[in-house]
């Protein structure tokens, strides 16, 4: 196998390297010099892990390396939730239909990638000329040029080194997305993908952009062909069918006037949140952002003030999903919803338009401190 | 071995046999690759929930209590722009924890070289190092025994070291890891 190290670390070991008796010694032993004075006195037997346990897979198929032309990827099923690496591929496009670890692209070009929902971290690393759907806990990049990420993010992705990266709005579906997004851990809720943080600014110039709002998700990744092995896959990039909604993120709002709309938990929140966006979006009215987060009572009263009594008993089942809505009128017509269409369901609605941008402050800086440490 | 990480274990070991509560404070530093797993690791330390995790701009601290020991534990940013700044929080460091993916091999040479330029430092010298190859859990992970093997570990001759395979996000692995700590600080040789 060899050693990583540069020439350079070859002058601290003038004698002969000893080989290690077995490997597990290797792996578990620590230099003779320590003197063991607790109780607990020679070196462990070496320890068996669950990975040591376990049947062992070829990592060849967890890789699709230097491929050309070609459509490629992962049926739903086909890789349930393990690593996936795609490095050194050209002009393909790529379809990561299922749950998985973490994804990590190296040195392609001229790629489309779907990738469905990764409980970890997404990273691009040298690439270039790359249009994805991407959702993730984590997106990196790292000396990437010209991308177009259609991202759902649950934190604040990252860029370093890359230039000509434009972000839009997860738009994606095909049947088990909804499922594969659960098995991933994430919420359809929880989608930074317009604050991007870049680790490498210019000066004079911006490494990243916002998307158009209108982009056609499939004029830039295109649906599967038709003789693929993905042809039987109903995938839609329709913004009413997305999983995960639409959202107007940091994009300049149009009207002066927000409404925060709080769901707390129960059977049926999910649904609730999305029927409430279907009608607002029916009347005019922009979704800017959504939160699904848990609360402590102490939060409670720190982001409802003077109408947190009564909230209280409400955040013990379960996380809540807020909604910031815009536009003029848009205070007053969530009461009128709330009150046709959730009479039955616990929520919080902005009172007037007054105090609402203060309630959407208070929620979303109290949601985004959840994020970091 | 350093004069005062000799002073340290010695003092331990008196504070042992007095049979007295006084803990031991250890200031920890945390590094590795961007995407190495540290915060998670820094996470799963401190028995905290390890669903969302931003990746790190600055730096993040906690201090978590170890087999009766107090560990300060410093968790700096891995990107390579922001690498330069390691050096500057590596002053009176007891102990170096350095965190690999062992599922990312495009970058066992970029890991090994930061490794190597950290344990040149001034401040690192005969500072033990704890390596965690992490994210066992993973389909193309290497074992450690493998990766033990391309840092050239055993050609360490001035410090203390240990390799352990983990996996963060389950935590299996990582409190093996902390009892090498433990155990080595105890009974660091004369």
């Amino acid at each position: 196998m060899g050693c990583w190290f540069s020439k350079k670390s070859k002058r601290k070991s003038p004698e002969k390297e000893p080989t290690p008796k077995t490997v597990e010694d290797k792996a578990n032993s620590s230099n003779a010099n320590n003197i063991d004075l607790c109780s607990n006195t020679t070196e462990d037997p070496p320890k068996q892990y669950s990975w040591d346990k376990r049947e062992k897979v070829d990592p060849k198929d967890f890789m699709l390396t230097g491929l050309k032309d070609a459509t490629v990827g992962r049926l739903p099923g086909k890789l349930n939730g393990q690593q996936f690496v795609i490095q050194d591929c050209d002009n393909c496009k790529i379809f990561v239909l299922d749950h998985s670890a973490t994804i990590t692209i190296d040195d392609c070009t001229n790629c489309c990638i779907v990738m469905g929902p990764v409980k970890g971290s997404v990273f691009f690393r040298d690439c270039k000329d790359i249009k994805c759907v991407v959702a993730c806990q984590q997106f990196r990049t790292r000396d990437c040029q010209k991308m177009e990420v259609f991202l759902c993010c649950a934190t604040q992705p990252i860029i370093e080194a890359s230039t000509g990266m434009k972000f839009g709005c997860f738009q994606y579906y095909y049947p088990e997305l909804a499922f594969h997004f659960k098995d991933a851990g994430l919420s359809i809720f929880n989608n930074n993908w317009s604050n991007v943080h870049d680790f490498t600014p210019v000066s004079g110039e911006t490494n990243w952009s916002l998307l158009p709002e209108d982009t056609v998700v499939l004029d830039h990744v295109p649906a599967p062909d038709l003789e693929s092995e993905f042809k039987s896959v109903r995938i839609s990039a329709e913004a009413s069918r997305s999983i995960v909604p639409m959202t107007k993120g940091g994009r300049r709002k149009e009207s002066d006037e927000s409404c925060l709309f709080v769901f707390f938990s129960g059977d049926y929140t999910t649904a609730n949140a999305r029927k409430l966006i279907d009608e607002a979006s029916g009347k005019g009215f922009v979704l800017i952002q959504t939160k699904e987060v848990s609360m402590r009572p102490e939060d409670v009263s720190r982001v409802f003030q003077n109408d947190a009594e009564g909230l209280l008993e409400w955040i013990t089942n379960g996380p809540v999903t807020a909604l910031e809505l815009n536009g003029d009128g848009v205070v007053e017509a969530c009461k009128s919803m709330a009150s046709d269409m959730f009479s039955g369901t616990k929520v919080f609605v902005s009172d007037n338009r007054n105090t609402s941008s203060r309630d959407v402050d208070n929620f979303f800086n109290f949601a985004d401190m959840q994020m970091g440490l | 071995e350093g004069e005062k990480g000799s002073h340290r274990g010695l003092l331990s070991v008196l504070q042992k046999l007095k049979g007295t509560t006084e803990s031991v404070e250890l200031r920890i530093v945390l590094l590795g690759l961007d995407n190495a797993g540290k915060t998670t690791l820094l996470k799963s330390l401190a028995s905290e929930d390890i669903n969302t995790i931003t990746p790190t701009q600055g730096f993040n601290i906690k201090s978590v209590a170890s087999h009766g020991m107090k560990l300060n534990v410093w968790d700096i940013g891995g990107q390579r722009k922001i690498r330069p700044f390691w050096k500057k929080y590596l002053e009176n460091t007891d102990l170096l924890i350095y965190v690999i993916d062992s599922a990312d091999k495009k970058r066992f040479e970029e890991t090994g070289l930061e490794l190597e330029e950290l344990i040149d430092e001034e401040n690192l010298k005969g500072v033990p190092v704890l390596i965690f190859a992490n994210k066992q859990d993973l389909a193309t992970a290497s074992p450690a025994s493998e990766i033990a093997e391309g840092l050239n570990l055993h050609t360490y001759r001035d410090r203390q070291w240990q390799i352990q395979a983990c996996s963060a996000v389950s935590g299996e692995g990582v409190q093996d890891g902390m009892n090498w700590i433990c155990n080595n600080i105890v009974n660091k040789k004369k």
